[in-house]
């Protein structure tokens, strides 16, 4: 049984290469068959806001990478409501992404073997 | 199961702290290290929300001291040695980077 | 115990020299280090090419010796060092590059050896921030 492994990304996707690199590693483990999770809390809710435009900062789109998470076998996907809604986002754009409110973070953070917040 | 948290910035003008303290479990425990050991100054916000929080609190010794910080009696003050003994204490540690 | 330590920030962060600290209590403590992985900043570390002045702690330098001595996995996130310009011989001539700033007994890989010791180890441990 492999030991399953929660990423917690709480940056902005333009705060600097820390959302890439979260999913980064995400994506590693998405392609060995590795039971990953990914959870977005604090300004990483961020990451899941519609409409934004990469090119106007001559940067990637990490949304596009978003998009594929479940074809990268990640299906398991979360984020904070209450991030979210203190940051008036109302409806992430990524479907897959299940709100989760405090306590059932507690429990999910519990439910995997290791986690990286990073 | 239980979670050793890990806290290494200021409280202040940070939302780590506040994030991690929304998300502890009843049996997980909160280590502060470098600049985290600031919410262990009287007066502050952070002071009052541990205080209350009522939690099974570490601060690494070498951050408190190079900071003039007293440890209440609330909370442990641990060496390196302690800390990895700490980190498997617990079933995993997780570290707000 | 099995450790796997991982490392984000740069040798100036003061986490950089915990994580050190750690690992080096890990193993008097008798606990094994599957490996240490730098990531983010933390492939800094690995650099020959930082000058740490002469009253200051030269962490890169204690890292390699601590990675020597105890013969260690050191292990460095090849794109992540790329994009930071920590480039060993090999990288250097792919791209160019006039530049290397990393050797032996550092190792370039991918994140593959990150998920590889997260399997492998009993405890997972992050360093990095602040």
């Amino acid at each position: 049984m492999p030991k399953s492994l929660l990423i917690v990304s709480r940056q902005s996707p333009w705060s600097g290469p820390g959302a890439r690199e979260a999913l980064d590693i995400v994506l590693a483990g998405g392609a060995f068959d590795l039971p990953i999770g990914l959870l977005f809390l604090d300004d990483g809710v961020l990451q899941l806001a519609a409409g934004q435009n990469a090119k106007a900062l001559q940067q990637k789109d990490l949304s596009a990478n978003l998009q594929a998470l479940p074809m990268f076998g990640v299906e398991e996907l979360f984020y904070c409501l209450e991030s979210a809604n203190a940051r008036g986002l109302e409806k992430p754009s990524l479907d897959e992404a299940q709100p989760l409110s405090a306590e059932h973070i507690t429990a999910l953070i519990d439910r995997y073997d290791q986690v990286i917040t990073l | 199961m239980s979670t050793l948290h890990v806290l290494s910035h200021s409280p202040f003008g940070d939302d780590r702290l506040n994030s991690c303290l929304r998300l502890l479990g009843s049996a997980d425990a909160l280590l502060l290290c470098g600049d985290a050991v600031y919410a262990l100054q009287p007066g502050g916000a952070p002071f009052s929300a541990l205080q209350d929080k009522k939690i099974s609190l570490f601060v690494l010794l070498e951050d408190a001291q190079a900071r003039a910080i007293e440890i209440p009696d609330w909370a442990k003050v641990i060496d390196y040695p302690a800390f990895v003994e700490l980190s498997i204490d617990h079933d995993k540690v997780n570290s707000w980077l | 115990m099995k450790f796997a330590i991982v490392l984000f920030s740069a040798a100036h962060a003061p986490s950089s020299r915990r994580a050190l600290l750690f690992a080096q209590a890990a193993l008097a403590g008798g606990h094994e280090i599957v490996r240490l992985f730098f990531y983010q900043d933390g492939v800094y570390n690995a650099s020959d090419a930082l000058v740490t002045p002469q009253d200051e702690l030269d962490l890169p330098k204690q890292w390699r010796t601590f990675i020597d001595e105890q013969k260690l996995d050191g292990v460095v996130c090849i794109a992540a060092a790329l994009r930071r310009g920590v480039l060993n011989a090999e990288e250097a001539k792919r791209y160019q590059r006039e530049a290397v700033s990393i050797s032996a007994p550092w190792e370039l890989s991918g994140l593959g050896q990150l998920h590889d010791a997260v399997q492998d180890a009993d405890r997972l441990i992050c360093f990095g921030g602040a």
